[in-house]
């Protein structure tokens, strides 16, 4: 029987506190009775660990299954969504490659692309200068034209009104003699 | 640089995301350990086999209910303890373990010397004389290596519960085994 102050099982499992074990050590050292006591579980856990543990006859491992695991896609997304660094730092890198690109991608043509561009629009502004001047000195000859026919037409009545004034007087005129 | 060791908390923390390989690795650190708990308190390598793989598979679908890491050794083997302990409900209804025939005549090897091969035998003769609370009490304490506290998780059971067995277990241990010594085997 022990006469230890605490359970020397306890003790020889290491489940003392600090203080009560280092109570426990002392003890041992004065008392022959708790050093057998000690030495039969000792002998009895050597016994017991005498026959080792036993290698697993096959490995255990795990193979994903894409049909129950959630698509590469969802599994990002997801990782990235739920992460605020990780979506600020996407923001971010969206935004640069973006401003990369528009500077790298601009249309700007070479000399000879600006030149014959140039010379189209002169040609375009020239030639419809031109329509517009020939437009208007169109109008300007169909309103001489309308103008000279009506006088045209004004005179020629004036000259019937005196060819009949002229024909009146003559008659009346050769009446008299 | 900084180099440190990958963690038991890494592996379940990338596992949780879903990384099989992560949980692959924790496995190849555990099965050993889980597998020889299971054999010897089921005394049957198939079942132990086959048991080892349910509890991790359980481990992996529910390693998200894990509150914390750095108590998956308590978790892992409390999945192991209430699967084998299923298995016996199977196998016998009133939850104690069939002792194997002839345990008797083998712990009695006799003779002056002994071979590793009786010191299995009379060691797992022993065992097999306990009950099976007493003789898992020990596995966890002796082979596993667990404290009292974790055993009790590990059980459900208080640690004053988890004590009285273990100690009680040890004392019917020391009557058994106490010829080997005195023989020297050990």
């Amino acid at each position: 029987m022990s006469c230890s102050p605490f359970d020397l099982r306890d003790y020889f499992f290491g489940e003392l506190p600090e203080e009560h074990r280092r109570q426990a050590d002392l003890h041992m050292k004065t008392c022959a009775g708790c050093r057998e006591e000690l030495e039969a579980l000792r002998s009895t856990q050597a016994v017991l660990l005498s026959v080792p543990d036993e290698e697993i006859p096959q490995r255990i491992g795990f193979v994903s299954d894409r049909v129950y695991e959630p698509s590469v896609v969802r599994r990002w997304w997801g990782a990235l969504w739920n992460s605020g660094p990780r979506l600020g730092f996407a923001s971010a890198a969206m935004l640069s490659v973006s401003i990369l690109f528009s500077a790298t991608h601009r249309p700007a043509g070479s000399p000879a692309d600006i030149a014959r561009q140039v010379n189209e629009a002169v040609v375009k502004a020239v030639a419809e200068s031109d329509a517009r001047h020939l437009q208007e000195t169109a109008k300007l000859i169909d309103a001489a034209t309308q103008r000279f026919d009506e006088r045209l037409a004004h005179d020629s009545e004036i000259m019937a009104k005196y060819n009949t004034l002229s024909y009146r007087a003559a008659a009346y005129g050769g009446g008299s003699q | 640089m900084i180099f440190r060791a990958v963690e038991d908390a890494d592996l379940i923390r990338k596992a949780r995301g879903g990384d099989v390989e992560a949980f692959n690795l924790l496995i190849s650190r555990w099965d050993k350990r889980v597998y020889n708990y299971l054999v010897r308190i089921l005394r049957n390598r198939e079942d132990a086999l086959d048991l080892s793989q349910d509890v991790f598979l359980k481990a992996y679908q529910n390693l998200r209910k894990l509150d914390d890491p750095e108590r998956f050794a308590s978790w892992l083997f409390r999945i192991a303890h209430n699967e084998a302990y299923s298995l016996f409900r199977k196998r016998k209804p009133e939850g104690e373990p069939e002792r194997e025939e002839g345990s008797e005549a083998a712990v009695r090897t006799g003779g002056a010397s002994v071979f590793p091969i009786e010191l299995s035998i009379a060691v797992s003769t022993a065992l097999d004389r306990l009950s099976a609370d007493q003789r898992e009490a020990v596995v966890l304490k002796v082979y596993q290596g667990f404290k009292f506290e974790e055993m009790s998780e590990i059980l459900s059971c208080p640690v004053s519960t988890v004590k009285s067995r273990l100690y009680t277990a040890l004392e019917l241990l020391k009557a058994d085994l106490s010829p080997l010594k005195a023989r020297g085997a050990v």
